[in-house]
């Protein structure tokens, strides 16, 4: 009964994006109360609609629930459809996505109160914003999801550059802010762009792109195999685009010059999100072949590994969370490779076992997924209230913030607990799962390859409490830095509630897996034999006995409590100095984290020379030598009328001659014409 | 939808009227040229809703004239008007965007009379090549669009204009002469008991028997006449100094309009006549094609004036267009006639605001501008608007017609065995938003310039706004809802399919 | 009888020496002389192919040229009359005011 009425749940933000966009300035707080009551609207149509889809007995033997009306048809027999695709992975994405961003948005009306009449554009923008998530959570097929992917790109352009002109820091931070928005939009559209070349593969080879019509066994067996594999690497490198993993990882910190509350948006509810969902929506075509899966592993794992490696050295509070982001996000990417890869090698051995166990990895992802859309909303919000509260985002500047600010100290602490994978906090839950998952893949084939991953999640996991616990001393502990002297203390209620609600999440979240979370998202076959989300068997409380029976889950928390205590010698206690293994920041590997592993050099130099360099190249080509030729045949033609124009010398005498030459030269050719011809 | 009544001679209309009006308004000559502005709005506002009774009709074959215009004893001439899928669109735009040009220019000063005719005169020739039907008048028309740009570029524009407009003319000119040989060619090879009938129809059943060698022959005839007009790489010359020296109405009409008539040529004499030859030309084709997009957009990011990327992004595009019509596959035509639709909308709204940018800031050069989103935010907009429709957002219009183009390219380049191809198209796409991104950064965003006078910036006015905001409304409508011109588009490509010009 | 041979020869040089007269000389006058004797080089063919032939057009044609070039003098002369007056001048290359 609610399901009919899934359909609005993106056409509400969008209604709200237009209002505030036109009327925004004539309501108060700049539309900021229409855009929440729009946010607010989606999660209560998100939650019924996820309430009679996981109910209701109807829904749940196919695994999904689809209906949608034809948009327009391409000849050949392609139809394109607009219509709504609902299944536990549409449900979780639009729960967290919707009842974040309303957070956020409560969270914004503190944050960005200062802004007057620019405050429109900006509930304007992130309602947009919110359109595009949740549009793209129930899309019932490629193209409309592409659609939406795009209007987030968009989105996550115009609010990374919310403050491209007139920035309160000045001139500089503006153009930082400009260039900074152009990056993401550029490099995420380079996935964008290879996930267009997947659609069109995809649509070619499958003569549809409905998630309903694709992900059926006949299908995937009546189309070539290798169209399969080429989709869908073209489809992952949109992801890669999207959620900025290795080699296209760099947008997303300079994305920082946004908002902060923007930044949570894009990292916790939207976009980067994006990618982890459509990897996870396109499973039924990624394990046709494992080792497509086996590059999302490893991509995940190495991004994972990187990104942790340049949040340690990193004074940007937002910065630090950003390359969290990264990592994070690497840690989603090897878990669905990881059980994709034994869910591939499954169907190709007919190995029930196999299948079962890699849903696991699946599940690990998504729940990593939710929990670090609620962990990291909470860390980017509470890092907002910290810069609202000293104006600045250098942590140098900060420190013994915690008396000044408690519940924002104390929900921060929730939240680096949480990504740090603290027990029975929400991360730890989702995190050891992945760990295990890699390590369960180990098992079957690529032995090295995932043993290395796992090392590499291992280190990740110990960097990420050690920068975490890190950013937390050296925000709220220690010695008063400059800024924190006169700071306005506590931020308004409307920042801190949400903040609150957060954390609660952010600590609590996890158990979800002990009370039927696998349930719900894992992925199998269902009825009909197709692969399909949300029909696996909840394993419940057998996961404390799994999870704490395992040495490997004791190694990582010892790690983790390693990690913690080193960040506090060092930056509480500051009995143990960073500068001894870093030579002071001289050290090569400080200076290559600092230069962020000279990532940035290496775009702008691509950009450069492909972009601008061949430019000037084809500008030049064509104003000399196509032009050129142009100008120089009109010259020709003047000037040869110029040369020929002498010759009328005006001398009686020399017209003459050239008469009479004229005629005896005409009267030779036609004697030498009758005489050639035989007529003489 | 309505039951619209039949206008008799609608199409003759659609022709007179802007005539009729382009004639009274060269007369408001003094003190009545501030009621030129009316007349020509006016005028061409009835011509607009008079397009309306076209867009609705349920059968669009009756709305057909045909009288003998020259007729000797071995020569038939004769004026035929007749409106299909594909002309309709062209003769919708053409409409729509003189009776905005109209308004958008009301606050022209300087002679307005003659503008005004201008604009109208070459209402009358542009609707003459979209609905005649008889290759002579076709002819006669597509000179007849080249006389008024011509004066609008060398009266009404800027520094350079003589020098534009000249080579403009004679560029095109000689383009059209060359055309004009091969239209001979197919009327007197197609020539039936002794006389030479130019007509659509008597050509369409001669061409049957052209033979293969002819077909190519005239056919490189013919595209490099329309190639010009489009213009594809490496004729393409005069376009981007036409562009930035005429006024803003001037380019409007000319990027909006006037290339589409190089495109549909192609369609409408190269594809219906000369399909052999079409098949011969098709990888020459392609070719030409990739290259223009890339060439285009590479060309674009190197542009320091405003107007002068845009029209580079033009050439850009309409080698997008003319990939489409090299696939010769029905997917490709259709998406190829509804970019023509689409970027003759997009590009109304871009150089809708680069020309608003030499009345704003009294320049147009990237590096003089500079953080001007502050000072004038609507234009800046509308600027990101048409930015983003131009460079393909799903969801505006444009993104539509590359979307079926690609694909129908990536079908080609599949059954050629070459999938390898489509990088070029990718390529582009990633360039187009590259140079467009970077001009709004560098004009947009940033630091406020110092170099030019900011402090009493006007933002758009009424005028310039109500014609934008129809534009954008409709690329938005057209981009939601692409089905309301491929309705119109694929009723004629399918009879494409039936004559076998394309699979 | 004398072979047409001589007459042509004869009308041949009488031309050339016109033409190259009209091509070399300066003086006005003498341009005008040499346009006669072209002029008289072909009525001289005229008159020896008309003998030969025995038809009078050829002689009739001769009373005609010579009826025209009389006209053709009168005005050559007015011609440099008035241009002597306008130039002060008899030589053909002071008559130049129509070059480029």
């Amino acid at each position: 009964m609610f399901i009919e009425y899934t359909w609005l749940i993106p056409v509400i933000p969008l209604l709200c994006f237009l209002i505030v966009g036109f009327l925004g300035n004539k309501t108060p707080q700049g539309g900021g109360y229409i855009a929440i009551t729009g946010a607010a609207i989606a999660t209560v149509l998100a939650v019924l609609v996820s309430c009679e889809f996981w109910t209701s007995a109807a829904y749940s033997d196919v695994g999904y629930v689809t209906q949608q009306i034809t948009w327009f048809t391409l000849p050949g027999g392609f139809t394109l459809h607009f219509g709504y695709y609902i299944d536990s992975l549409a449900c979780l994405t639009m729960l967290f996505a919707s009842f974040i961003a309303m957070l956020i948005f409560v969270y914004s009306l503190g944050y960005m109160h200062d802004e007057g009449v620019r405050k429109r554009r900006y509930f304007g923008e992130v309602s947009l914003f919110l359109t595009g998530m949740l549009g793209l959570a129930v899309s019932s097929n490629f193209l409309e999801m592409f659609i939406f992917w795009e209007i987030m790109g968009l989105c996550s352009y115009l609010l990374i550059g919310f403050w491209s002109f007139n920035h309160p820091d000045g001139d500089a931070a503006s153009e930082n802010a400009a260039s900074a928005a152009k990056k993401a939009f550029l490099v995420t559209r380079l996935g964008d762009v290879c996930l267009m070349a997947g659609l069109f593969v995809l649509l070619f080879a499958f003569k549809t792109l409905d998630y309903a019509d694709m992900f059926t066994e006949e299908a995937l067996a009546a189309v070539d195999p290798n169209m399969i594999i080429l989709g869908s690497l073209l489809i992952f490198g949109g992801v890669i685009g999207k959620s900025a993993q290795f080699p296209l990882l760099d947008w997303l910190p300079d994305a920082m010059a946004g908002p902060t509350t923007v930044s949570a948006l894009i990292h916790a509810a939207t976009m980067v999100k994006a990618g982890v969902y459509l990897t996870a929506r396109c499973f039924p075509l990624f394990t046709q072949c494992s080792w497509i899966l086996l590059w999302v592993a490893i991509i995940g794992g190495v991004t994972a590994f990187f990104a942790a490696t340049m949040a340690l050295n990193n004074m940007n509070i937002k910065k630090v969370l950003a390359y969290s982001t990264l990592s994070q996000l690497g840690y989603m990417f090897l878990a669905l490779g990881a059980g994709g890869y034994m869910i591939a090698l499954g169907l190709e051995q007919g190995n029930e076992a196999l299948i079962v166990a890699g849903s696991a990895g699946y599940t690990a992802g998504l729940l990593h997924m939710v929990n670090h859309a609620f962990f990291k909303a909470l860390l980017f919000l509470g890092s907002g209230s910290v810069i609202h509260s000293c104006g600045t985002e250098d942590m140098r500047k900060m420190g013994g913030l915690g008396k000044k600010m408690k519940i924002t100290s104390i929900t921060m602490l929730i939240g680096s607990l949480s990504i740090s994978g603290f027990p029975f906090f929400a991360g730890f839950w989702s995190k050891d799962l992945i760990i295990e998952s890699v390590m369960h893949a180990s098992d079957f084939g690529e032995q090295t390859l995932f043993l290395i991953l796992w090392f590499l999640a291992i280190v990740t996991a110990f960097m990420t409490a050690f920068y975490m616990f890190r950013m937390w001393f050296m925000t709220f502990q220690g010695v008063e830095g400059v800024n924190a002297h006169h700071t306005h203390g506590e931020s308004p209620k409307s920042m801190v509630v949400p903040l609150c609600i957060l954390s609660i999440f952010a600590a609590g979240l996890g158990f979800v897996i002990l009370f039927g979370f696998d349930n719900l998202i894992s992925i199998g076959e269902n009825a009909a034999g197709n692969l399909q989300v949300g029909s696996g068997e909840g394993k419940g409380f057998e996961y404390i006995t799994e999870i704490f029976g395992n040495v490997y889950t004791w190694m990582t928390i010892v790690l983790v409590l390693m990690a913690m205590g080193i960040a506090y010698l060092m930056y509480s206690k500051k009995t143990m100095n960073p500068g001894k293994f870093n030579k002071n920041g001289e050290s090569r590997l400080y200076h290559a984290l600092t230069m962020r592993w000279w990532f940035p050099q290496l775009y702008d130099q691509i950009a450069w020379k492909l972009g601008y360099g061949v430019a000037r190249g084809v500008d030049f080509v064509d104003k000399n030598i196509i032009d050129g030729t142009v100008n120089g045949i009109s010259n020709a033609v003047i000037g040869g009328g110029e040369i020929l124009s002498k010759a009328q010398t005006g001398n009686v005498r020399s017209y003459t001659t050239v008469v009479f030459g004229g005629v005896v030269v005409f009267f030779c050719v036609i004697l030498g014409i009758f005489w050639y011809m035989g007529g003489l | 939808m309505f039951d619209l009544p039949e206008i008799p001679y609608l199409l003759t209309l659609l022709v007179v009227l802007p005539l009729i009006g382009a004639i009274i308004t060269l007369f408001m000559g003094n003190e009545r040229a501030k009621y030129a502005k009316y007349t020509a709005a006016t005028m061409s506002g009835i011509t607009l809703i008079l397009t309306f009774f076209l867009l609705l009709a349920k059968n669009l074959s009756v709305y057909s004239e045909n009288y003998a215009w020259i007729e000797s004893a071995g020569l038939k001439m004769s004026y035929i008007l007749q409106i299909d899928g594909l002309s309709i669109l062209m003769v919708f735009l053409t409409a729509l965007l003189v009776f905005l040009v109209t308004i958008f220019s009301s606050h022209q000063e300087d002679k307005p009379n003659y503008f005004f005719a201008l604009l109208l005169a070459m209402e009358v020739g542009l609707m003459g090549v979209y609905m005649s039907a008889d290759y002579f008048l076709f002819y006669i028309m597509w000179e007849v669009t080249l006389i008024p740009m011509y004066f609008m570029i060398s009266w009404f524009g800027g520094p350079r204009r003589h020098y534009a407009a000249i080579k403009f003319f004679i560029y095109t000119h000689v383009a059209s002469l060359v055309m004009l040989i091969g239209i001979f060619a197919i009327a007197i090879q197609a020539a039936a008991g002794g006389v030479v009938d130019f007509s659509f129809a008597a050509v369409a059943i001669g061409a049957s028997a052209f033979s293969s060698t002819f077909q190519i022959f005239v056919f490189g005839l013919l595209f490099f006449g329309f190639a010009v007009k489009m213009p594809i790489v490496p004729f393409h010359t005069w376009l981007p100094d036409a562009h930035t020296e005429a006024p803003t109405a001037g380019s409007v009409l000319l990027a909006a309009v006037m290339l589409k008539m190089g495109s549909y040529g192609i369609i409408r004499v190269c594809l219906e006549v000369l399909p052999d030859g079409a098949v011969w030309w098709q990888p020459a084709m392609v070719v030409i094609a990739i290259v223009a997009i890339l060439y285009g957009a590479y060309a674009c990011i190197a542009q320091k004036d405003l107007k002068k990327m845009v029209a580079f992004s033009s050439i850009s595009h309409m080698g997008m267009v003319l990939l489409g019509i090299a696939c010769l596959s029905e997917v490709g035509v259709e998406f190829a006639i509804f970019l023509m639709f689409a970027h003759g909308l997009i590009t109304a709204v871009l150089f809708m605001t680069c020309g608003l940018a030499h009345d704003l800031f009294e320049t147009r050069e990237i590096p003089l501008l500079g953080g001007l989103a502050g000072k004038v935010p609507i234009y800046a907009a509308f600027m990101m608007f048409g930015f983003m429709a131009s460079l393909g957002l799903p969801g505006l219009v444009g993104f539509w017609g590359e979307f079926g183009i690609i694909f129908a390219f990536y079908e080609y380049s599949f059954s050629i065995n070459m999938i390898w191809l489509i990088i070029f198209c990718l390529m582009s796409l990633m360039l187009t938003a590259g140079y467009y991104l970077w001009a709004m950064q560098r004009s947009l965003f940033g630091k406020l310039t110092d170099k030019i006078e900011t402090a009493h910036l006007r933002d758009i006015n009424k005028s310039e706004a109500f014609a934008l905001v129809i534009v954008c409304g409709l690329i938005a409508l057209f981009g939601l809802w692409p089905d309301l011109a491929l309705g119109y588009i694929s009723d004629y490509t399918s009879s494409l399919v039936t004559l076998g010009v394309v699979i | 009888m004398i072979p047409i041979e001589f007459f042509l020869a004869f009308a041949a040089i009488l031309f050339a020496i016109g033409a190259y007269g009209v091509m070399t000389k300066n003086n006005t006058i003498i341009v005008l002389m040499c346009v006669e004797l072209m002029l008289n080089a072909a009525n001289i063919n005229f008159v020896a192919f008309s003998a030969f032939t025995g038809d009078a057009m050829g002689q009739v044609f001769v009373i005609m040229t010579i009826t025209v070039a009389a006209a053709e003098v009168a005005v050559g002369i007015a011609i440099l009359l008035n241009a002597y007056k306008l130039k002060k001048a008899t030589e053909v290359d002071g008559l130049a005011s129509m070059r480029w």
